[in-house]
């Protein structure tokens, strides 16, 4: 036994357990792998044409994140009892009481989106309102990935794993490789008096556009996270071949 | 002797112990957990673990919940609200001894 004892290596270790087998990571993975299957095999998912699209296609979404997240959950305690527990244990974690949410939510909203609003403000007195529209397809995924970034470093940090470090890099890479694509195509041109209202061929271009950028960088994302629950998997299962019995 | 020294001496003996602080430190982050995650977390023996996890039940520090899961006998164990505030109180006492040597 180590008799060095670190408590706060010991608490992080015991925060990050439900993620020792890389399930949640593969599940999560493959639940952004369809997300970002059904986003960009629909096409144009706006059209100036057709405003009902929109609407089925933000039904189709919300019911496939719905049950994607019914049966990622099932999958993962049918998973965890079958196969996790009986190798190194069950936890049962803390209960999240109403303060620790809210305290959560308002460091999220002063500390994450306060700057990127706050930004966005910015470019829009220093940009004309057109020209951040236009760019939309660049910096909205960038804006996502960074997001997920700083809450996955800060997950890791909380947890000490230090793979969910290099993940949240891997997602800000990916948000700026998305936007880059987008900018190397080619920025659609707005009209300079651009009116009110989404439906205008240039706006709906744009805005699909952004949904594409968006659709690549989940898929990235959702590729990244599968391989790197894969790769845990295989590191936690090599270290604990059979279910643990009183002669192990 | 200074006042951070006389702190040293009025540590829980209980919980001051690597391996039950070990185990306190465990189950403090955790609503419960089972013997098996804290033998293996530990990397205790059967047997020391048992001893420990008997020791900290007889302070009042930790609760023993034994379930089934299916028809494998299960338990559970918890730090009770004496056994968290033991443990705050250990780990501010801790600090303060060594706040104290800094200045």
């Amino acid at each position: 036994m180590n008799t060095n004892v670190q408590i706060d290596s010991v608490l992080k270790r015991a925060r990050g357990y439900w993620f020792v087998d890389g399930f949640t990571e593969m599940a999560a993975g493959g639940m952004f792998i369809v997300l970002a299957a059904i986003l960009l095999l629909q096409g144009k998912v706006l059209q100036a044409s057709d405003p009902s699209r929109f609407l089925s296609f933000v039904g189709v979404v919300s019911l496939a994140k719905l049950f994607g997240f019914i049966v990622v959950i099932l999958a993962l305690w049918w998973l965890k009892d079958h196969f996790t527990y009986p190798r190194t244990g069950f936890v049962r974690g803390n209960r999240v009481t109403a303060a620790q949410v809210l305290i959560l939510i308002r460091n999220v909203i002063l500390f994450l989106l306060l700057p990127i609003f706050g930004l966005l403000a910015v470019s829009l007195l220093v940009a004309s309102a057109g020209s951040v529209l236009a760019s939309l397809p660049v910096w909205f995924p960038i804006g996502v990935g960074l997001i997920w970034a700083v809450l996955c470093v800060l997950a890791g940090e909380w947890m000490g794993l230090s793979r969910f470090r290099l993940l949240g890099v891997a997602f800000l890479l990916s948000g700026i490789a998305a936007g880059f694509w987008q900018w190397a195509v080619g920025l659609p041109t707005l009209p300079a008096d651009v009116q009110p209202g989404i439906f205008q061929p240039a706006v709906v271009e744009v805005i699909n556009r952004a949904l594409t950028s968006l659709g690549v960088l989940i898929l990235i994302s959702g590729v990244i996270l599968a391989l790197s629950g894969l790769v845990t998997f295989l590191r936690y299962r090599k270290q604990n071949p059979t279910p643990y019995t009183e002669e192990s | 002797m200074s006042p951070s020294l006389q702190n040293l001496s009025g540590l829980d003996r209980v919980i001051h112990e690597p391996a039950r602080l070990m185990l306190v430190a465990l189950l403090s982050s955790v609503e419960s957990a089972d013997f098996l995650y804290l033998l293996k977390e530990s990397e205790l023996t059967k047997g020391n673990l048992s001893v420990h996890l008997s020791r900290l039940e007889e302070a009042g520090y930790v609760q023993a919940e034994k379930t089934f899961r299916g028809k494998i006998p299960h338990t559970e164990y918890r730090l009770t609200p004496q056994g968290k505030a033991a443990f705050d109180a250990y780990r501010k006492s801790l600090g303060s001894i060594f706040d104290a040597k800094k200045k």
